[in-house]
């Protein structure tokens, strides 16, 4: 039986340099436990005169995603893994998009500015414009969404580094999808990645605005940081690089000019050294909300017994982009 | 502290390219206002830099008459930018220049990792030969496509549809300087107002979104005067 993860966590917020308002916003909430799903967000403002009111429309992004986050790993159960991917494919990211909008319509209405409240909505939603990253860590399963820039970045148990979210080719010259642009769920990349075996699942996961990869002079730059971030947090956890990591997200701002955040989530290797549940014995003993779908659609046929959690096998994982 | 891990950090360009029409119909007054207003916006130029410093601003020129050459072909920052005078001589060889420019927004030369270039078109006639294919040529770089631009026309003969088309942007015109003081002050302006347009973030992206929102216009130009005694 395998011990489940012990997670520590660490979240770091900078403002641009010579900036005034920093328009990032960052949030980590949970454990990772079943009861308790780990839920990381950030989000980034996209600032300047156009944007007045990003800072507001990055925080309504990370709380919507914490909230909703935290509703998704809830809902986590054997044999029910098909339906609930579906429901972070297609459902998911909807939601989030449509409640931002209305969000930020009703804080308009709320606090109309210079352009009244009856300002075309589309006009009204730029203002806001926001990006979004948000990950949910819970036994036997990562989920990750990303609209717009920065980075979801992974480190796995041999150290190597990936970014499951990357597109296939960069935005050039800052333009970035955002949760403004009407239909913006069709944007949202998704990653799923079941965890059968809780010992070989990732032991870094850091999403970052792009205030911190642009600051670098290539992309293998970024990467050896994040190599070299884990490094530093296997030797010395996050206690040892907590003040660190200020210092250096104040260095990128100062290349990127840009407002930098980091959220990320270290898997502790030997403080939880006694083992726990795994997973199927997390989600035994945890509450079972009802799901927010048709029921007639659960449940599954029952998975395969191959000693994983649910019969899924690190082949299922899978990054849809649009 | 520990040492930041990773590797070497650096500020991102900004490829500024100036377009200047050299025409035969620039002769006189004219060409000597634009060198003066470009001479004129440089402090102007490394002030905006100065306050952007994650960008890095550099400048290069193209002027089109006859033939289309380059005026500073390699990047210059734009601390050590200085001007020499350009003088007139023939037609009006627009397409061959943005030719030239669509060449250099190949990736490469220019480097993915860029802030938007700017693209500053200065012209007071119509073009004397196929000025479209050579937009098209731009218009298929991606850099083409993203570039800021900017416009304007001097003088009453000035071309105000070539420049409109060039700008490929419905929100957008042509700045108009029908005089030396507002050939000045648009000088000044495409000089800073695009350049900081090139270095902030905009919402849209590529893919199968609803499209972007209504693109902001931040470097919509301005309306200048005319309270000049001398008018093009």
């Amino acid at each position: 039986m395998s011990a489940l993860p012990h997670w520590e966590v660490l979240h770091t917020s900078v403002i641009g340099y010579g900036k005034k308002l920093n328009q990032d916003w960052g949030q980590i909430e949970g454990t990772g436990s079943a009861q308790d799903p780990l839920v990381l967000a950030v989000a980034d403002g996209h600032g300047s005169v156009a944007y007045p009111r990003s800072d507001l429309g990055a925080r309504f992004a990370v709380d919507l995603f914490v909230a909703r986050g935290r509703e998704f790993g809830a809902l986590i159960r054997p044999g029910r893994l098909r339906r609930l991917r579906d429901y972070a494919r297609y459902e998911l990211p909807e939601q989030l998009v449509r409640d931002w909008q209305t969000m930020v319509w009703e804080h308009w209405s709320r606090q109309p500015g210079p352009e009244g409240a009856d300002a075309p909505r589309e006009d009204v939603l730029r203002l806001y414009g926001s990006t979004l990253i948000g990950a949910v860590l819970a036994p036997g399963l990562f989920v990750s969404w990303q609209l717009g820039d920065g980075e979801l970045t992974v480190v796995d148990e041999d150290g190597r580094v990936r970014l499951p979210l990357a597109p296939e080719r960069a935005e050039l010259g800052d333009e970035t999808a955002s949760l403004c642009i009407r239909k913006a769920w069709h944007l949202i990349r998704v990653h799923w990645e079941p965890l059968p075996e809780p010992e070989r699942g990732p032991r870094l996961v850091a999403l970052s605005t792009d205030g911190l990869s642009k600051s670098f002079a290539s992309d293998e730059g970024f990467t050896a940081f994040t190599a070299g971030l884990y490094e530093r947090l296997a030797d010395r956890g996050v206690p040892g690089i907590a003040e660190d990591v200020p210092r250096w997200l104040e260095k990128a701002s100062r290349h990127s000019g840009d407002d930098t955040t980091l959220a990320l989530a270290h898997r502790a290797e030997g403080e939880d050294g006694t083992p726990g549940p795994d997973p199927r014995t997390a989600w035994a003993t945890a509450p079972e909300p009802a799901p927010p779908w048709d029921a007639g659609t659960d449940p599954e046929p029952a998975p395969a017994p191959t000693g994983s959690c649910d019969g899924t096998t690190n082949d299922d994982e899978e990054t849809e982009r649009p | 502290m520990t040492d930041l891990p990773g590797g070497a950090m650096a500020n991102r360009p900004v490829h500024f390219i100036w377009l200047l029409d050299t025409s035969y119909s620039m002769l006189g007054e004219k060409i000597g206002q634009l060198n003066y207003a470009i001479r004129e916006a440089i402090p102007e130029m490394q002030a905006v830099a100065r306050d952007n410093p994650a960008a890095q601003l550099l400048l290069r020129t193209i002027t089109f008459s006859t033939t289309a050459r380059w005026h500073h072909k390699d990047p210059v920052e734009v601390d050590a930018f200085t001007w020499q005078d350009v003088a007139p001589d023939g037609t009006t060889n627009l397409g061959e220049a943005l030719h030239l420019v669509a060449g250099e927004l190949q990736t490469p030369p220019m480097p993915e990792r860029a802030l938007k270039p700017v693209i500053a078109l200065v012209s007071d006639g119509a073009p004397t030969d196929d000025w479209r294919a050579g937009l098209r040529a731009i218009e298929a770089t991606p850099w083409g496509r993203k570039a800021v631009r900017v416009a304007i026309a001097i003088g009453s003969d000035a071309d105000r549809g070539v420049l409109q088309e060039f700008l490929a942007n419905p929100e957008l015109r042509p700045l108009d300087a029908n005089s030396p003081k507002q050939l000045a002050a648009a000088i000044r302006w495409a000089s800073t107002a695009a350049v900081k347009a090139a270095s902030q973030p905009v919402a849209g992206g590529n893919g199968p979104g609803d499209g972007p929102t209504k693109p902001a216009a931040p470097y919509a130009p301005p309306v200048l005067g005319t309270d000049d005694d001398d008018v093009w």
